[in-house]
C-alpha cells in the first residue's frame, strides 16, 4: 500500500489545514493580580504529640513539619532532608523532600535488588512540589504549589494532598486535585506558563503502587545511596539516616545498590537512561506496578531485552503507538514509541500518564541519545 | 503483494483510491444524544469525585442524572462490595472530554464491584479500565466517543485487565479506535447481550483463560470478535474461549486505528482488515458456533497464526501458533461488497483466496503449522477443526504462504479440517453474578 501513500499525505495534509483554520484560539485571560504573600508564622506544633489517628488533619501547618514561616519549609527537628540521585520529571517543578520517624523507631532496608526499606508505623514522607520565579534564581523568589504526605499507620501507607494557599501562609488539604496557573522565567530567560495539574488523592496510587498497595517510590537505598548536603556537610545519606537513628543494621553503603543521577554526564549514557527511565517510568512499568499489562518493564535492574522495549510491540497503546511498531528501535529514535509517548502532550498518548502537562526536553533527549547508540 | 503495487498507474490509483475507500462504511451513530441532559453543577461533580475518593468497602455510590464533566479521572482504590450505580445509561453521562491528565475515565480496582447504569464519554485514553479485580461486572453500561473525528477517539471502551471473574452484561461499546469490549490477561469471563458497533474491534478476548462470549450483537465494526494471544506479557498465552449465538453482522467500517495516510503500527489491531466477521490469532482452544456471520465483506471467520504480523515471535511461555478450534453450526451470508484491499491482510484475501479475485469469503486459514509436529499440513497438526453444515458452499481458502509473498500458493480443501475437537469452558460461577 507503500505508493498509496502520497496520495493520503495529501488528503492529510488538507484535513490537518482545516483542522489549524477551524482552530479558534482561545484568549485567556491571565489574571496577573498579586496576591501578597503573608509573612505571619505557623503555630508551634510538636509532630510527635499529634494524634495521628485524626490525620490527614485540615492544613499542613497542623503537622509541625516545618518551624517559622510555613513558606521557608524550614524543617523542625527530626525532619530530615533526602535527596534521590535521580527525580520524576513533573513540569519543571523543584522539590524538597523531607522523612520524619517517631523517636526510638527505625527503617531497615530490606535485601532485594532495589534495597527497598523497611519503614516502621507514623513515618511521614513530605514533598514539597515549588517553582523558582526565575529558575537561575533558584533560592529567591519561589510559589509552593503543593506539598504530598504519605503517612504509614498500621503498616498501611496513605498519601494526603496539600494545595498551598496563593498568599503561601499554609497548605490546605484537597482530594479532588486542582488546576494552577504557574509561570517562571526558565534558565533560558525565556517566560513559561502553564496550568499545572495537582492530582486528585487516587490518583496518587497511579505511581505509587505495587501489588495495589501504595507504597513510597523514591526512599529505597538505590536512590538514596549518595551524599549531599546536610548542615555539617556532605555526606551518605545512608549513613545520615543511621546516625540520626532513622536506619537501623546499616553495612558499609558500598554494599548496597545506587542509582546514578541522570543529569551528570560522565557517568555512562547506559547507566543515566536506565536511571531516567526508572525513576520516572519504572515505578508502573514493572512486574508489581499498574502498567505491567504491558509488559514493558522500566527498572534500572531489568537486564532483559524485550522486557526492556527493544523491538517489543505495544499491547494496548492504542493512539500512544503513533505510527511505529516497537517500543524502542535500536539506533533509530525517531521510530520509537518509547521517544514519540515522551515527546507528546495529548492526553492518553502522554507518558508518563498523570504529572506532566509538558514535555521535558532534557530528559527525552537523554533517551533519544541512547537508543540512538543502541545496535 | 509489493509487486501488485508497483505496477498500479499512477493515475489509476488517483480514481481506484476513492473508490476502494467509499466501500468502507463509516458511522458515527450515537446510542442516544447526551447534550440534551441537564449538566451537573461543579458542586455535584466534584461530590461524584470525593464519592470514589472516599468510598469504604459495602458502599454503594449513586450518581444521579445529569451530564458529568469530569476534569479529573474517578478511581475508585482496591475496596470490596462496592456498587457504582447511575440513573440510568441514557441518564447519567459522566464525560472525560475535558480530562487533563489520566490514562483513563474511570479506573476501578478491587473485589466484587459492580458498575452499572451509566454513560461514560469521550475519555482520551480508555474508558472504563478494571485491573486486578475479582469480582467485575459492568451492566447496561454504555461507553462511547461522540467525536465527529473518529481519529480522535480513545483505545479501549470497555477494559477490564488482569482481572477474574469479569461479567460484561448488557453493555454497549460504540466508536473506540481499537477494541469496543476489551478482556485482557483475565480468567473466567463472559460477555453477554452487549452490543458493540463502530469499533475498529468489537469485542476482543487477549491472553485471556475460559470465556464465553454469547448472545451479543456486533456490527458494523472493521473486526467483529477477536481472539488473541499476543507475546511477551505476563499473562503468556491464554486458552479456552467460546463465541456462541452471536449476531456478527456487516463488520465493513474502514479500520481508522491508525490514520489512512499511515501504515500500520505495532498494535496489532491496525492490521484488521475492514470486513473481517471473527478474527483468531495465536489463539488456543477455541470453539466458534451457532453464530450468525452475515455480510462482513472480506472474511467471516479467519484463523490466523502470528506468522502474519511479521513481528519478532520470541517469547517465553507462549507460541504463535492457533491451535485446538472447532468451528461449527454458524450461519454465513456473504456480500456483493468490494472486499478489503486497504490492508495487506485484507489483500492477501481478497487477491488470493482460492474462489475468485474480489471474492468475500466464509472462513480462511493461513496455512501456518508448527513443523516439529508434522511434515504436513494435511495431517491437520494444529487440530483446527471446521464442520459446517455445507461445507461445499462456503467459501474457504487454506492459504499457504511459507514462501513468502512471491508464491502465495491458495486451495479449498477442507477436508484435513472435518474433525472434532472439545473446547472445556465453565464459567457457571460468574453466571448469575
Amino acid at each position: 500500500m507503500k505508493s498509496y501513500k502520497k496520495y493520503f499525505s495529501i488528503n492529510l495534509a488538507l484535513g490537518l489545514l482545516l483542522l489549524v483554520l477551524s482552530c479558534e484560539k482561545k484568549q485567556e485571560e491571565t489574571t496577573n493580580s498579586k496576591v501578597e504573600i503573608s509573612e505571619t508564622e505557623a503555630p508551634l506544633v510538636e509532630t510527635a504529640s499529634l494524634d495521628f489517628s485524626q490525620i490527614p488533619f485540615k492544613n499542613l501547618s497542623d503537622y509541625g513539619f516545618f518551624k517559622g514561616k510555613l513558606k521557608s519549609l524550614d524543617p523542625d527537628e527530626g525532619v530530615l532532608l533526602y535527596e534521590p540521585a535521580s527525580s520524576l520529571f513533573t513540569d519543571y517543578a523543584h522539590k524538597s523532600r523531607f522523612i520524619w520517624m517517631p523517636e526510638g523507631t527505625a527503617a531497615s532496608i530490606r535485601e532485594d535488588d532495589e534495597g527497598s526499606m523497611d519503614f516502621p508505623d507514623n513515618t511521614v514522607i513530605i514533598k514539597n512540589f515549588y517553582y523558582p520565579a526565575d529558575f537561575r534564581k533558584p533560592e529567591a523568589e519561589k510559589r509552593i504549589i503543593e506539598t504530598r504526605l504519605m503517612v504509614k499507620r498500621n503498616g498501611v501507607w496513605d498519601a494526603y494532598p496539600y494545595v498551598w494557599k496563593e498568599d503561601q501562609s499554609d497548605a490546605i488539604y484537597k482530594v479532588v486535585g486542582a488546576e494552577i496557573e504557574v509561570a517562571w522565567t526558565d534558565l533560558q530567560g525565556k517566560e513559561q506558563v502553564i496550568n499545572y495539574i495537582v492530582p486528585n488523592k487516587n490518583q496518587c496510587k497511579s505511581c505509587h503502587n505495587e501489588k495495589e498497595q501504595l507504597v513510597p517510590i523514591g526512599v529505597k537505598a538505590k536512590h538514596l545511596n549518595h551524599e549531599i548536603r546536610f548542615a555539617e556537610g556532605e555526606k551518605n545519606q545512608l549513613v545520615k539516616w543511621q546516625e540520626m537513628g532513622y536506619l537501623s543494621d546499616l553495612n558499609d553503603p558500598t554494599t548496597y545498590p545506587a542509582m546514578v543521577d541522570y543529569n551528570i554526564p560522565s557517568h555512562s549514557l547506559e547507566l543515566r537512561a536506565k536511571a531516567y527511565l526508572d525513576i520516572n517510568c519504572g515505578h508502573c512499568h514493572r512486574a508489581d506496578g499498574p502498567a505491567s499489562t504491558s509488559g514493558l518493564f522500566l527498572t534500572y535492574e531489568e537486564t532483559d531485552p524485550l522486557k526492556l522495549g527493544i523491538n517489543k510491540t505495544p499491547v494496548a497503546a492504542g493512539f500512544g503507538a503513533g505510527t511505529f511498531k516497537y517500543d524502542i528501535v535500536p539506533g533509530q529514535a525517531d521510530q520509537s514509541i518509547l521517544t514519540y509517548r515522551m515527546s507528546t502532550n495529548q492526553v492518553g498518548a502522554a507518558m508518563p500518564e498523570i504529572g506532566r502537562v509538558i514535555v521535558h526536553q532534557e530528559g527525552l533527549e537523554l533517551i533519544r541519545e541512547w537508543i540512538n547508540g543502541l545496535k | 503483494m509489493k509487486g501488485l503495487r508497483q505496477y498500479i498507474p499512477f493515475f489509476a490509483l488517483v480514481f481506484l483510491y476513492p473508490i476502494l475507500f467509499s466501500c468502507n462504511s463509516s458511522t458515527t451513530e450515537m446510542t442516544f444524544d447526551s447534550s440534551k441532559l441537564r449538566k451537573a453543577t461543579q458542586e455535584e461533580t466534584e461530590k461524584v469525585i470525593e464519592q470514589f475518593i472516599m468510598a469504604e468497602d459495602s458502599m454503594v455510590i449513586e450518581i444521579p442524572a445529569g451530564f458529568y464533566a469530569l476534569k479529573t479521572q474517578l478511581i475508585l482504590d482496591n475496596k470490596n462490595h462496592i456498587t457504582i450505580k447511575g440513573a440510568g445509561l441514557t441518564e447519567t453521562v459522566l464525560s472525560f472530554r475535558d480530562l487533563k491528565a489520566g490514562g483513563e475515565g474511570v479506573k476501578l480496582v478491587g473485589n466484587n464491584i459492580t458498575i452499572q447504569d451509566l454513560s461514560v464519554e469521550d475519555a482520551p485514553g480508555d474508558g472504563i479500565k478494571s485491573q486486578h479485580c475479582d469480582g467485575i461486572t459492568f451492566r447496561k453500561v454504555n461507553v462511547t466517543w461522540t467525536n465527529g473525528d473518529k481519529s480522535k477517539n480513545g483505545t479501549y471502551a470497555i477494559y477490564p485487565v488482569q482481572c477474574k471473574n469479569v461479567l460484561i452484561d448488557e453493555c454497549i461499546a460504540s466508536h473506540s479506535k481499537d477494541a469496543g469490549i476489551y478482556v485482557g490477561q483475565s480468567e473466567n469471563i463472559i460477555v453477554r447481550n452487549s452490543l458493540a458497533f463502530g469499533n475498529v474491534a468489537g469485542i476482543e478476548i487477549e491472553n485471556s483463560d475460559n470465556a464465553e462470549v454469547y448472545g451479543n450483537t456486533v456490527r458494523d465494526n472493521s473486526g467483529g470478535i477477536l481472539v488473541f494471544n499476543l507475546p511477551g506479557l505476563p499473562k503468556s498465552d491464554g486458552r479456552g474461549t467460546k463465541i456462541y449465538n452471536n449476531e456478527i453482522l456487516h463488520n465493513n467500517h474502514k479500520n481508522f486505528a491508525t490514520a489512512l495516510s499511515e501504515d500500520p503500527n505495532g498494535n496489532t489491531v491496525t492490521m484488521i482488515p475492514p470486513g473481517s466477521g471473527i478474527v483468531i490469532l495465536a489463539a488456543k482452544e477455541v470453539e466458534i458456533f451457532d453464530n450468525r456471520i452475515h455480510k462482513n465483506k472480506t472474511v467471516g471467520l479467519a484463523i490466523a497464526n502470528y506468522h502474519v504480523t511479521g513481528f519478532p515471535m520470541d517469547a517465553p511461555n507462549w507460541s504463535p501458533f492457533t491451535s485446538n478450534i472447532f468451528v461449527h453450526d454458524n450461519d454465513y451470508q456473504r456480500t456483493w461488497h468490494f472486499p478489503d484491499f486497504t490492508k495487506e491482510f485484507g489483500q492477501l484475501i481478497s487477491v488470493y483466496n482460492a474462489h475468485g479475485f474480489a471474492r468475500t469469503q466464509d472462513i480462511i486459514y493461513d496455512g501456518f503449522w508448527d513443523k516439529t509436529i508434522s511434515d504436513n499440513i494435511q495431517s491437520n497438526p494444529m487440530k483446527i477443526c471446521i464442520r459446517e453444515k455445507e461445507m461445499e458452499k462456503i467459501h474457504f481458502t487454506l492459504f499457504d504462504l511459507w514462501e513468502g509473498e512471491d508464491n502465495i500458493k491458495s486451495s479449498k480443501d477442507y477436508a484435513p479440517f472435518n474433525c472434532e475437537v472439545q473446547v472445556k469452558t465453565d464459567v457457571s460461577a460468574i453466571a448469575n453474578l
